[in-house]
């Protein structure tokens, strides 16, 4: 399999790395032999049709800061998407939550020169879904997007492939990793919210522009995603009610613990309603994991309650999320 | 024979005064469990076991109850009311507390208060525990939703 990887940044290193680690793996278990063959960054690209060179292409965008400067070629991501001949493109550039780009344009060009797409991107996912999915189907190839909900919890896959049959009426959980890094930090010490953000900065934790997080939109993107992808609707993020943790004060947590709650920002999809906010979440409940943890819960009417919690972020944990659409993809092209 | 679960307040003489008109009306008690450890938010669940009723005579009963501040929590295995806790973030008091509960009041009854004022100008929360009738769960919602607009205020709700 032919891959090119859009995005070099944290997450696109990350794939690249586990590509190049679980090389040995992916061969014996799945017959499954991926090649890079180009990776772009917003300086130009590397590209080698025999397959580039992993670890070196990873330790000159650390040393220098661009990609261009493997074996130099300034040529745009859209141009190697349109003219490099590979299978799949693996779309890592950042998010852009107001308009999707340049992403979606990479999506999009992929799949008129039919080559599948795997991404992390929720950007294009929260506001084109129905578009993308549309123009997927119209050129015959496969779209994949795992890593955008949840890092490495495999809630995409899991609703659509191993609950298949259920009805899923609605689904609840904890999608971002930093606000809740931030109310259980605010719980455990008392501390009220600024001191917490400043202290999350510090450690990496937050951004240093950390108002997706805070303010709810990131998760009201993933809920959105979820809503299009596994429920059939057709939203954006302009359909969610969204409250973020900004007013949540040390002394509403301390009430909240008096009576067996505490309080942790939830998105939550059902009956065509999508909302995020800070809701009280019993003390004993699956939903009230600490840190950074994520969490889902599915409520179906065949299975009931499934829960799943893991890592929301991060490189290795994304690009697990990624591999695994990957080889999917593979295993599909196998088949047929 | 009906199970109902009562809650009733944590002093002297309650009990009394929710099993007079049980048996004034003609109901004959079987049973009266006092279940004192699960007590919460000073109010003590009491199950009392009568003998069948027709269901004017029923309906008769929890009004009667209802009058003396007893909350009837569930008849049989139908619950009829539930016990909602919600935290509020803001100025909880200088919007007119009274007013919020009464408004609250004619939906549902807010039946405890916990305030916590760090700083007579940062916002204040609170803790909020409302009885209600399940079917009016939704008209509470809105209700809240249009407090929260008007007053600027958080209601966090549970999940």
């Amino acid at each position: 399999m032919k891959i090119i990887l859009v995005g070099f940044g944290v997450i696109g290193r990350g794939v690249a790395k586990v590509i190049d680690e679980k090389k040995k793996l992916l061969k014996e278990k799945y017959g499954f032999e991926p090649k890079i063959v180009a990776i772009c960054d917003s300086s130009g690209a590397a590209i080698d049709e025999s397959g580039l060179d992993l670890k070196k292409a990873i330790e000159v965008k650390e040393k220098t800061g661009k990609i261009a400067n493997y074996n130099g070629k300034k040529i745009s991501s859209v141009e190697v998407i349109e003219s490099i001949d590979a299978d799949v493109v693996v779309e890592a550039t950042p998010t852009n939550i107001k308009t999707g780009e340049p992403a979606r344009t990479h999506i999009l060009k992929a799949f008129e020169n039919g080559k599948h797409v795997v991404t992390a991107n929720k950007g294009p996912l929260a506001l084109y879904f129905k578009e993308l999915v549309e123009s997927a189907e119209k050129h015959g190839v496969m779209f994949r997007y795992e890593a955008s909900v949840g890092g490495a919890m495999p809630i995409i896959n899991l609703a659509k492939e191993t609950l298949a049959g259920n009805e899923i009426k609605s689904i609840k959980g904890i999608l971002n990793g930093t606000t809740n890094y931030i109310l259980t930090k605010m719980e455990k010490e008392k501390l009220d919210f600024n001191t917490v953000l400043k202290e999350a900065q510090e450690l990496g934790i937050a951004e240093t522009d950390p108002s997706q997080d805070i303010y709810g939109y990131d998760t009201a993107a993933k809920i959105v995603i979820l809503a299009n992808s596994i429920m059939g609707m057709n939203k954006t993020i302009d359909d969610v009610k969204i409250e973020g943790i900004t007013r949540i004060t040390p002394e509403a947590i301390e009430l909240a613990n008096k009576s067996g709650y505490t309080i942790k920002l939830i998105g939550e999809v059902k009956k065509n309603k999508l909302v995020v906010e800070p809701r009280l979440v019993q003390l004993d409940s699956p939903l009230n994991v600490k840190g950074t943890l994520n969490v889902a819960m599915f409520n179906t009417d065949l299975a009931k309650e499934v829960v799943i919690v893991g890592r929301g972020a991060g490189a290795t944990e994304t690009a697990s999320a990624i591999l695994s659409d990957l080889i999917n993809i593979h295993l599909k092209v196998k088949e047929k | 024979m009906i199970t109902l679960d009562l809650e009733l307040k944590d002093i002297p003489g309650e009990l009394i005064k929710a099993l007079t008109p049980i048996s004034k009306l003609g109901a004959n008690i079987i049973s009266v469990i006092h279940l004192r450890e699960q007590k919460s938010n000073g109010r003590v669940p009491v199950k009392v076991v009568i003998d069948n009723v027709d269901n004017e005579k029923l309906k008769k009963i929890v009004d009667e109850l209802e009058k003396h501040d007893v909350i009837v929590a569930k008849i049989g295995d139908d619950e009829r009311k539930i016990n909602l806790d919600v935290v509020v973030i803001g100025h909880v008091v200088d919007t007119d507390v009274r007013d919020t509960i009464d408004r609250i009041n004619e939906i549902g009854l807010v039946v405890d208060l916990d305030l916590i004022m760090p700083d007579p100008y940062k916002e204040s929360s609170a803790r909020m525990r409302i009885v209600i009738d399940k079917e009016k769960l939704e008209e509470l919602y809105n209700l809240l939703d249009k407090i929260s607009k008007e007053k600027d205020l958080l209601f966090i709700k549970s999940c």
